[in-house]
């Protein structure tokens, strides 16, 4: 079985890059890789998926509606969530965090909004599998 | 531990959490039961053994009670506050559904049991429109 076209060259530039970006990175931990787990965020999130998260962003802003963002499950700290931010209150500094699955998620609808300062990882890019590899930062 | 290591294979875990497992919740439990229910009371209605008849009381308030006990879990256990938006009186047919439930429990009324698989047969509706069918049977199985 081949790979499919266009997915090594990707893999090769996505890596690269970040192997680039590794010794300041993992140093200050602003880049990081995850796996995904569970099916709420279906059909753009699938159990398994890697993804590219960073940092930086919500150092200098808030998470905005639309973005997919990583963050601690209130209801336990130990376990993070990977969700769409719903809705932005930025008055209050909430967020409303949703699956894109909403009928096989448990999200804010369940424990209510996240405090924004929670929030400090946002979603880059899927680097696995090397099928569906490419951004999910807009 | 370096970043491509990281990248090969994270440690890090994010759940895309879901607190209810799907596709394990079919109306077909509830209907099951409810059938039950209509046969024991034709088997009883047919009998003069009075023995026989008790026995039938007793297992039909079994059925009943299980049939209100599946149609509960389906109620809030799989359908979501999006799935009201989508079919507004599903709280109401639930409510009417174990209420009938509770009635075919109590009563040897071959047309109450009959009305509560019609009504089992509305949920059954819904829970095929909001895709239930496909997230729950294994393939094959006849719908």
């Amino acid at each position: 079985m081949s790979p499919p076209r266009l997915s090594i060259p990707l893999i090769t530039t996505l890596v690269g890059t970040a192997g680039a970006l590794a010794a300041g990175a993992a140093a200050r931990r602003w880049l990081d890789a995850v796996e995904v787990r569970g099916g709420s965020m279906a059909p753009t999130l699938l159990p398994g998926d890697r993804l590219l998260v960073e940092s930086s962003t919500f150092t200098r802003r808030r998470p905005r509606a639309g973005e997919l963002v990583l963050a601690p499950d209130p209801r336990d700290p130990a376990r993070e969530l990977v969700k769409r931010v719903a809705a932005a209150d930025s008055e209050a500094g909430k967020l409303e965090l949703r699956g894109d699955a909403p009928g096989a998620s448990t999200d804010s609808r369940a424990f209510g909004a996240v405090p924004s300062a929670s929030v400090q990882w946002r979603v880059l890019a899927r680097y696995w599998p090397p099928s569906r590899v490419g951004r999910l930062d807009g | 531990m370096s970043l491509i290591t990281r990248l090969l294979r994270p440690r890090r875990i994010v759940h895309a959490h879901c607190d209810i497992p799907c596709g394990i919740y079919d109306p077909e439990q509830a209907r099951i039961e409810a059938e039950s229910c209509l046969r024991i009371i034709e088997k009883h209605d047919a009998s003069d053994d009075k023995l026989f008849r008790a026995r039938c009381i007793h297992v039909k308030e079994e059925r009943a009670e299980l049939v209100k006990q599946h149609l509960d879990v389906l109620w809030h256990d799989y359908f979501k506050p999006e799935h009201l938006e989508q079919f507004p009186a599903l709280h109401e047919t639930f409510w009417n559904a174990t209420k009938q439930a509770s009635k075919v429990k109590q009563s040897l009324d071959v047309a109450a049991a009959k009305e509560l698989l019609t009504m089992i047969d509305t949920i059954d509706d819904m829970w095929k429109g909001t895709g239930g069918l496909e997230k729950t049977r294994v393939s094959g199985r006849p719908s």
